[in-house]
């Protein structure tokens, strides 16, 4: 059983990138240090091949309905050319991806799915799309997918006459052409800077490729995607995410829209109490890994670290952790057990750090 | 992937590089290692005055994304450690060579000979990369 490549896998060999088997594929982990690529992020921009990724559309009259039916947001009321971040469900509440829906037109909805996910996602959709006036395609093989990301990112993208619009929001969609390359390119991004991600074919995804190398932008693998999401806070399904629990257990109430109409996991949500609360740590000396037990003032295990890693923006540890709700410290004192050491928390109300996304 | 091996130091299968004056066995990690680890951001050494055991870790050294055992070439008290390191992790990526670990007193002087050479330790990375 041979790994999958994506259509830059060549490029990634030339640049000498070490590469990783993630979600099937053969992927980039780092080009050059993961902490470089994570500040060009920070400070420039960054270019990241996550070709990976699913991507299935809805088209037809019931496309919308059926989008806002799967996920847990509310898709309808979103603007035109708007995408909407948001778990997936099962009737029990529990999490089967989170994802991004991207209103391409009144018929047609790009669906932008986790890669480990793509066929558990593409069955549970399958399952529940005859109900609706549309149809469902998975074109995963087809699209290759680069995200661009970082305060100049603009500036670049204007310049390869990739984005023409003047208005283009946070969070908003397009689909355009350049040199009779169609591609879709949205105001998104999982590292909390500015910068959008490009849905295009595989030959456009090459050139493109080569002309964002040539601008200067730095090449960009997963682990500095990983550790510039988790400094802003950002889940990740497999940690945060899973599907053992539901998005009011970790940190998502704001995705699960119970007033809107009916959708997949509403009854159950609408009742439901969380088990678990995400608690943001940060350690000044020492690294919190996923897995790690937290504990409380008193030595009782109270949750686990579900994403740990140094921050090379603050130069500390930072973690999430899914702590049990009803063991959840009142007094915010947390402290995390590193092969039999206990190092106490800082705990932050808010993200480590605040990326400059528009 | 190209990396650096010294002709006059002794390694282990580890990837760790030993250097034996004396009574006194000063080791550290390899090019190699440091090469495949990435960004190192943390460094836990023993305390002077205790004793390691070969093969049981000593120590940890963290990269961005993984945490590795320091496991001692060789058994014996620990005579020193190198602070720099410990204050600066990233030495280990600059130059793994010139950034020790940590000092032993050699206790069990046979386990020298269980070390590679510097050929014999090519061969072994040519087999892990």
């Amino acid at each position: 059983m041979g790994l999958k490549k994506t259509s830059l896998y060549n490029e990634h060999i030339k640049l000498n990138a070490k590469m990783a088997p993630f979600a099937d594929y053969d992927m980039p982990l780092q080009y050059s240090s993961a902490k470089d690529e994570v500040l060009a992020v920070r400070e420039g921009v960054g270019i990241f091949d996550v070709s990976h990724m699913g991507e299935f559309f809805a088209e037809g009259p019931g496309a919308h309905d059926f989008v806002d039916f799967i996920m847990t947001n509310d898709f309808k009321n979103a603007g035109n050319n708007k995408a909407v971040y948001s778990p997936i469900c099962r009737e029990n509440g529990t999490i089967i991806d989170d994802h991004i829906s991207y209103k391409i037109n009144d018929q047609k909805v790009l669906i932008c799915v986790n890669a480990a996910n793509i066929e558990k996602d593409w069955n549970w959709l399958k399952s529940h799309v005859g109900k609706f006036n549309c149809t469902l395609t998975n074109k995963s093989n087809d699209y290759s997918l680069l995200a661009v990301q970082g305060p100049k990112s603009e500036n670049v993208l204007r310049k390869l006459r990739l984005i023409s619009a003047e208005d283009f929001p946070y969070y908003s969609v397009l689909e355009n052409t350049r040199d009779n390359e169609q591609y879709i390119i949205s105001r998104t991004g999982y590292t909390g800077e500015d910068g959008v991600e490009i849905f295009c074919s595989h030959d456009f995804a090459n050139k493109l490729w080569k002309e964002f190398l040539n601008e200067g932008v730095t090449p960009c693998g997963l682990v500095s995607r990983d550790i510039l999401r988790l400094e802003v806070c950002f889940p990740l399904y497999g940690n945060e995410l899973t599907d053992d629990i539901t998005p009011l257990d970790s940190a998502l109430k704001w995705t699960v829209k119970l007033k809107k109409d009916n959708f997949v996991g509403r009854n159950f949500l609408a009742e439901y109490s969380p088990k678990f609360r995400l608690a943001k740590l940060s350690i000044e000396k020492g690294i919190p890994r996923p897995g790690y037990p937290v504990l409380n003032k008193n030595n009782e295990v109270i949750g686990n670290v579900t994403s740990g890693t140094m921050s090379p923006t603050l130069n500390k540890g930072i973690a999430l952790a899914l702590i049990e709700k009803e063991k959840f410290p009142e007094n915010k004192e947390f402290v995390i057990n590193i092969r039999n050491k206990q190092f106490n928390c800082t705990y932050h109300a808010k993200h480590f750090y605040k990326g400059g996304h528009k | 992937m190209e990396h650096k091996i010294m002709e006059n130091l002794k390694y282990t299968l580890d990837h760790e590089w030993a250097k034996i004056e004396n009574e006194t066995l000063t080791f550290g990690i390899t090019d190699f290692a440091q090469s495949s680890l990435g960004d190192i951001v943390f460094v836990e050494l023993p305390e002077i005055g205790t004793t390691v055991e070969k093969g049981t870790s000593c120590g940890v050294i963290e990269s961005i994304k993984s945490v590795n055992d320091i496991f001692p070439p060789t058994s014996g008290e620990i005579l020193d450690v190198n602070q720099d390191v410990i204050d600066s992790p990233e030495n280990l990526n600059n130059d793994a060579y010139d950034s020790w670990l940590v000092k032993i007193k050699l206790s069990n002087v046979e386990q020298i000979d269980e070390l590679l050479n510097s050929q014999e330790y090519l061969e072994h990375c040519k087999k892990n990369s």
